[in-house]
C-alpha cells in the first residue's frame, strides 16, 4: 500500500480536472444519500424516539371522570404493574397569550414525576406546588412562547400561568394539527384554591408494565376488571403509533418514497461514475501491467486514488444534504411531537458516509481488478473505446457532428442507459415535485380541491332577515345553513369527529371525492371520510354511533366514504334535520354557506350581505391547521429538488466531458481538419440529445404511470390527488433539462477547445 | 510562387535543465506543385515541424505563412479557418473515426462550420479517383491498411486545401500500399505537400529532400 500513495497522488495531479469532476459526482450522490437518511431515519424512528424520551406509558386508559381512589384501586389490583400514573384531561379549556386565544387541551397531572408521557425537551418539569405550567413544544414554537413566558387560562381563574419547561408528548400530534396542549399540576391547583380536593376527579391512567410483552393479557385483565369505570377505552404504544401514522402518515410515506427515489438516483450515479473511470483508464493500466506491475498493485493504487477523491467529496456532500434537510425534518417531527434524530443520526449517516466514500473506491476498483486480468495487449489498446456495432446508425447516417456526437454515446450503451436512467429519475422525480407543489398549493387556496362548493360563509343574518332576501342577492346561486360540531365515537370516545350537516345532506354545497358509495339521501345516512373510516374500520353499511355534544347519541348508517384532507380525514356528514333533532345547540354553531354563480362580483355580493348583517368571509382549503404541514412539505421538497437539479446537471457534465475525454483522439482529429469551438459544440450537442431526449421520455413516463400514481394510491385516504404531471410541468422539466444540457456543452466544450490537438492526437 | 513559408522557427520542448531546442531557426519555403520530404532520426522535431507549420503547435518564435496568411499569433478559431480551406492533414495512424464509414468520414471534413461549398461532389471524385467506391461504406475496422489511408488523404484533400502535410504516411503500412499512398502523395496537382519520414522510399518520390538535424532545415 506504501507504494500506491505516490502514485495515486501522480495519477491525481495528472487529471486534476477530473477528479474535480469525479468529486463533484461524489458530493452530489453522497449529499442525496445523506438527505435520504435524514428523512427516513428521522422520520421512521421518530415515535421510537419520542416513546423512549417521555416514558410512554404501554397502556393508556381514558374514561369518563371518576374519582382518582377508584380507578388507583382497579389498576393496582391488576397484574404485572409497574407504576401507573393519573391524570384529568380537559380537552375544551381555552389558552391565551399575549392577546391571542385558542382551544387548548389542558393535562391536569396527579403527580409529575420521571414518567408523566412526556418528555421536558426545555426548562424543568413541573413543580408539587406553585402557579406554573408545560407548554408543548410545537404549539411554544408556533405561538412564540418560551421558558418564562405566562399564559392565562380560560377567564384567567388560575391567574397568570408562568412557563417552566416546554413537552413533547408523543400520544399525539403536536399543535397546530391537533389541539395545543398544556399541563399543571393537580396540587398547584389545589394549593390555588387553599386545599386539596376532596374527592379528586381522574379521566386518564398511564400505566407502565413490568413486562410490556404481557400487555394483551393486563389489557383483557383490564377490561374484566372495569366495570363502574364509564366509556373506558385501551390505547397501546402501538395503537398510538397506528393513529400517529394515520395522522402524518400521507407525509411519512410520501417522504419515504421520495428518499427511496433518490437513493436509486445516487446509486446509479455513483456506479455510472466509477465504471466510467476505470474504463476511461485501460490503457493506463495496460501500460502498468506491460513493465511489470501486478493487478494487486493497480488496484491498491486505484483504492487509494479513488479514496484520494472521494473522501474529501463525500464529506461534503454528506454534511451538505445533511444540512439541506435536518431543519425541515425537524419542524415535522417537531408537528409530530417527536424529538429530532439528534446525535442519533451519526451511526446512519457514517454509514452513509462509508457507502459514498468506500462504494467509489470499491467500485473503482472491482472493474480495475477485471479489467487487468485481460491479455495486456487488450488493455493496451483501451486509452480511446472502440465502437461496438453501430448505434443508432440508421438514423445518424450522414448526420455530420451532431449524428456523430450522438453515436460518440451510443458506442458505450451501458454507460448511456446508465446516464439515461439517471437523468431520467430525477427528472420524474422533478415533475412529481411539481405536480406534488402544484396539488397543495390547490388543496390549500382551492375550497373546491376539497369539495366545498361554496364560495363564502357568513354568519347568520339577523331573525328579521328572511332567508329569501339573501337568496335574491345578485350573484348568489345558492345559500344553506351549514351546522359543524365536535363529536366523539360512542366506543372509542377519544375519536373526535368533526360532524358536518346541510339540510338534505348538502352535495350542492360540499362535496368531497366519492372513495365508495354515495351521497347522504336520508335521515340516517352518514358520509364518512376516509380517515376517520380507517381509524374505525367503517364501510358502507356500517352503524357510526356519534356521541354529540348535547350527550345523546346518534346512529347513523355509513352510505359512502369521501375523501376529505379537513381534520385528517375524520369528517362525518350527515343531514341537517336529524343533528338538530338530536342536538338542538348545534343550531348555534350555524354558518352560512353561499355558492356564487360564475359570473358573480364578490366584492357586490360582500357588500350586500354586511348591509343586511352577515358579513361574509372566503372560504379556504385545506384548514389552516394543515398550512404548517404543507409549508414543512414544501421546504423538503425544495431541499432535495435543489439537489436533484443538481445531480441532472452534474449527469450532463459527466456524460459530455467523458465523451470529450474518451474521444479526445476524435475530437482533436476534427480541429486538426478545421472544426473550431462551434464544431466541438455541436458533437456535444449531438451526445446530450442522445442523452436528454430518451430520458425526458423516460422521466415523463415514470411520473405518469409509476410515481405519480403510485403517490396518489398513498394518498388516497385522504384526498383525491391528480399526481400525473399536466403539459406545464412536463414543458418546465424539459425546458431545465436542455438548459442544463446547454450548461453542459457550453462548459465542456470551452475545455475542449483549449485542450492541445497534438496531445489529443497521441490519444 | 510559395504556397508555404517558414522563417526562423524556434522551438524549445521540456522545461528546466531538461529543456531541450528541437529547432532553432528552421527555415523552409515549398512551392504549389512541389513535394518536399523532411527526414531526420527519432525525435529530430520532424512531426513538431509540421504541427507547427500546419497551426496544431505554436513555434516560440518565427513565422509561418500559408498562401499569404500567417499563423503565427492568430487565435484559436482563426487557425481552424486557416486548417479548414487550406491546410490537409494525412497521419501515420490515419486517425478516422472509428463510428463511421470511409465516406462518412470523408464527408464529415466537408461538413464542418466554414468548409467550402461543394463537398459532396468532391467527396464522389476523390473516392472514385482513389479507387474507394467498393468499400466506401465499410467502417474503418473492415478496411485494410492502405484502405484506409487512402481514405485519410481524400479526407485531407476534400476541402481542396493549397498545402498537404504528411507525418509519416506510410508508417504504418506494407511496402505496396506504402507505394501506392506515396504514388498518391507525388500526383497531386497545383499543392504543395511535406512528407515527414524516416524512410528512404518516401523520401524518393520527394522533388526536394530536407534534412532536420540541430533544428536546422539542410
Amino acid at each position: 500500500m506504501t507504494a500506491a500513495w505516490p502514485m495515486a497522488l501522480i495519477g491525481l495531479r495528472s487529471r486534476r480536472r477530473r477528479a474535480v469532476l469525479t468529486g463533484l459526482g461524489i458530493a452530489l450522490a453522497a449529499a442525496m444519500l445523506s438527505a435520504a437518511v435524514v428523512i427516513s431515519y428521522g422520520l421512521g424512528t421518530g415515535f421510537a424516539r419520542a416513546t423512549r424520551a417521555a416514558g410512554l406509558p404501554d397502556v393508556i386508559a381514558r374514561f369518563n371522570d371518576i374519582g382518582e381512589h377508584r380507578v388507583a384501586a382497579r389498576i393496582e389490583a391488576l397484574p404485572d404493574i409497574a407504576r401507573f400514573a393519573l391524570r384529568l384531561e380537559i380537552v375544551d379549556g381555552e389558552v391565551g397569550f399575549h392577546g391571542r386565544q385558542t382551544g387548548t387541551i389542558v393535562e391536569v397531572l396527579d403527580g409529575p414525576g420521571r414518567y408523566d408521557g412526556y418528555a421536558v425537551v426545555a426548562g424543568r418539569n413541573l413543580p408539587r406546588l406553585g402557579s406554573e405550567v408545560l407548554v408543548e413544544k410545537a404549539f411554544a414554537d408556533a405561538w412564540g412562547i418560551r421558558v418564562g413566558s405566562y399564559l392565562r387560562l380560560g377567564d384567567n381563574f388560575l391567574g397568570p400561568l408562568r412557563v417552566v419547561g416546554l413537552v413533547e408528548g408523543p400520544d399525539d400530534v403536536g399543535y397546530p394539527l391537533a389541539k395545543a396542549r398544556i399541563y399543571l399540576s393537580r396540587p398547584a391547583i389545589d394549593a390555588h384554591f387553599g386545599g386539596p380536593e376532596r374527592f379528586p376527579q381522574v379521566d386518564l391512567a398511564e400505566i407502565w408494565l413490568r413486562n410490556p410483552a404481557y400487555v394483551n393479557e393486563v389489557l383483557a385483565q383490564a377490561r374484566a376488571t372495569s366495570f363502574g369505570i364509564k366509556d373506558i377505552q385501551f390505547a397501546t404504544r402501538a395503537g398510538i403509533r397506528i393513529l400517529l401514522d394515520q395522522a402524518a402518515g400521507i407525509v411519512i410515506d410520501l417522504l419515504v418514497a421520495l428518499s427511496l427515489i433518490a437513493l436509486v438516483t445516487a446509486g446509479v450515479l455513483l456506479a455510472a461514475s466509477a465504471r466510467a473511470e476505470v474504463q476511461r483508464r485501460l490503457g493506463t493500466f495496460g501500460v502498468r501491467r506491460a513493465v511489470g506491475e501486478t493487478r494487486g498493485q493497480i488496484v491498491r493504487t486505484q483504492v487509494v486514488e479513488g479514496l484520494l477523491v472521494s473522501v474529501p467529496s463525500g464529506s461534503l456532500g454528506v454534511v451538505a444534504g445533511l444540512v439541506a434537510t435536518y431543519g425541515p425534518a425537524s419542524r415535522l417531527l417537531e408537528l409530530l411531537n417527536e424529538p429530532p434524530p439528534g446525535w442519533g443520526l451519526w451511526w446512519p449517516l457514517g454509514l452513509a458516509w462509508l457507502g459514498a466514500v468506500g462504494f467509489p473506491a470499491l467500485g473503482a476498483a472491482w472493474p480495475a481488478w477485471r479489467a487487468t486480468g485481460g491479455p495486456v495487449v487488450t488493455l493496451l489498446r483501451g486509452g480511446d473505446v472502440a465502437a461496438r456495432g453501430r448505434p443508432f446508425a440508421g438514423r445518424s447516417r450522414g448526420g455530420g457532428l451532431v449524428g456523430l456526437g450522438v453515436r460518440l454515446v451510443g458506442a458505450r450503451r451501458v454507460r448511456w442507459l446508465a446516464s439515461v436512467v439517471t437523468l431520467g429519475l430525477s427528472a420524474a422525480f422533478v415533475l412529481l415535485m411539481l405536480a406534488l407543489a402544484s396539488e397543495l398549493s390547490t388543496l390549500e387556496t382551492d375550497p373546491g380541491a376539497l369539495g366545498k362548493k361554496y364560495a363564502l360563509t357568513a354568519s347568520l343574518p339577523p331573525p328579521s332577515v328572511s332567508p329569501t332576501r339573501l337568496r335574491r342577492i345578485p350573484g348568489i346561486a345558492a345559500i344553506a345553513p351549514r351546522y359543524e360540531v365536535n363529536a366523539a365515537d360512542s366506543f372509542e370516545l377519544g375519536e373526535t369527529i368533526d360532524t358536518i350537516a346541510f339540510p338534505g345532506g348538502g352535495a350542492a354545497f360540499e362535496a368531497p371525492a366519492l372513495v365508495s358509495g354515495h351521497r347522504v339521501r336520508g335521515p340516517d345516512e352518514a358520509d364518512v371520510g376516509a380517515g376517520l373510516a380507517n381509524a374505525l374500520g367503517l364501510t358502507d353499511g356500517s352503524v357510526l354511533a356519534l356521541a354529540l355534544p348535547s350527550g345523546r347519541e346518534l346512529r347513523v348508517r355509513v352510505v359512502g366514504i369521501v375523501s376529505s384532507l379537513d381534520h385528517e380525514g375524520r369528517v362525518a356528514y350527515i343531514e341537517a334535520g336529524t343533528l338538530l333533532r338530536y342536538d338542538p345547540g348545534a343550531a348555534s354553531s350555524a354558518s352560512l354557506a353561499i355558492v356564487l354563480t360564475p359570473s358573480a362580483d364578490y366584492g357586490a355580493v360582500t357588500a350586500a350581505l354586511t348591509r343586511l348583517g352577515a358579513p361574509p368571509s372566503v372560504a379556504t382549503g385545506a384548514t389552516a391547521r394543515g398550512a404548517p404541514l404543507v409549508d414543512v412539505l414544501r421546504a423538503i421538497l425544495r431541499a432535495v429538488a435543489v439537489l436533484d437539479g443538481l445531480v441532472c446537471l452534474y449527469a450532463l457534465i459527466q456524460a459530455c466531458a467523458l465523451t470529450v475525454f474518451e474521444r479526445r483522439r476524435t475530437v482533436a482529429v476534427l480541429r486538426a481538419c478545421g472544426a473550431g469551438a462551434g464544431a466541438v459544440r455541436r458533437l456535444l450537442l449531438g451526445a446530450v440529445i442522445a442523452l436528454v431526449v430518451p430520458a425526458a421520455m423516460v422521466g415523463v413516463l415514470l411520473e405518469r404511470v409509476v410515481f405519480g400514481p403510485a403517490l396518489s394510491r398513498l394518498a388516497e385516504n385522504y384526498a383525491v390527488l391528480n399526481l400525473a404531471a399536466g403539459s406545464g410541468p412536463v414543458a418546465a422539466v424539459v425546458a431545465g433539462l436542455c438548459a442544463a444540457a446547454l450548461v453542459a456543452v457550453g462548459w465542456v466544450a470551452r475545455g475542449a477547445s483549449r485542450d492541445s490537438v497534438v496531445e489529443g492526437l497521441r490519444g | 510562387m510559395a504556397v508555404l513559408e517558414a522563417h526562423d522557427l524556434v522551438k524549445t520542448v521540456g522545461v528546466g535543465r531538461g529543456a531541450r531546442r528541437i529547432l532553432d531557426g528552421a527555415e523552409l519555403s515549398v512551392e504549389a506543385d512541389e513535394v518536399v520530404a523532411v527526414l531526420g532520426r527519432s525525435g529530430s522535431g520532424k512531426s513538431t515541424l509540421l504541427h507547427i507549420l500546419g497551426g496544431l503547435d505554436a513555434a516560440d518564435r518565427g513565422s509561418v505563412q500559408i498562401a499569404g496568411e500567417e499563423l503565427v499569433g492568430r487565435a484559436g478559431g482563426a487557425l481552424a479557418r486557416i486548417r479548414l480551406r487550406r491546410i490537409g492533414f494525412v497521419f501515420q495512424q490515419f486517425q478516422l473515426i472509428e463510428e463511421l464509414s470511409g465516406l462518412e468520414n470523408v464527408l464529415l471534413a466537408t461538413r464542418l462550420p466554414g468548409a467550402p461549398a461543394g463537398g459532396a461532389q468532391r467527396v464522389r471524385e476523390l473516392i472514385d479517383v482513389l479507387g474507394l467506391g467498393p468499400v466506401a461504406g465499410h467502417l474503418p475496422r473492415a478496411l485494410s491498411g492502405g484502405e484506409q489511408q487512402r481514405f485519410a488523404i481524400a479526407r485531407a484533400l476534400v476541402n481542396d486545401p493549397v498545402v498537404v502535410l504528411a507525418d509519416e504516411p506510410t508508417g504504418s503500412l506494407d511496402a505496396e500500399n506504402g507505394a501506392a499512398v506515396l504514388a498518391i502523395l507525388r500526383g497531386l496537382e497545383r499543392r504543395a505537400v511535406v512528407i515527414v519520414t524516416h524512410e528512404p522510399e518516401a523520401a524518393a518520390i520527394a522533388d526536394r529532400v530536407l534534412s532536420l538535424a540541430d533544428g536546422r532545415l539542410t
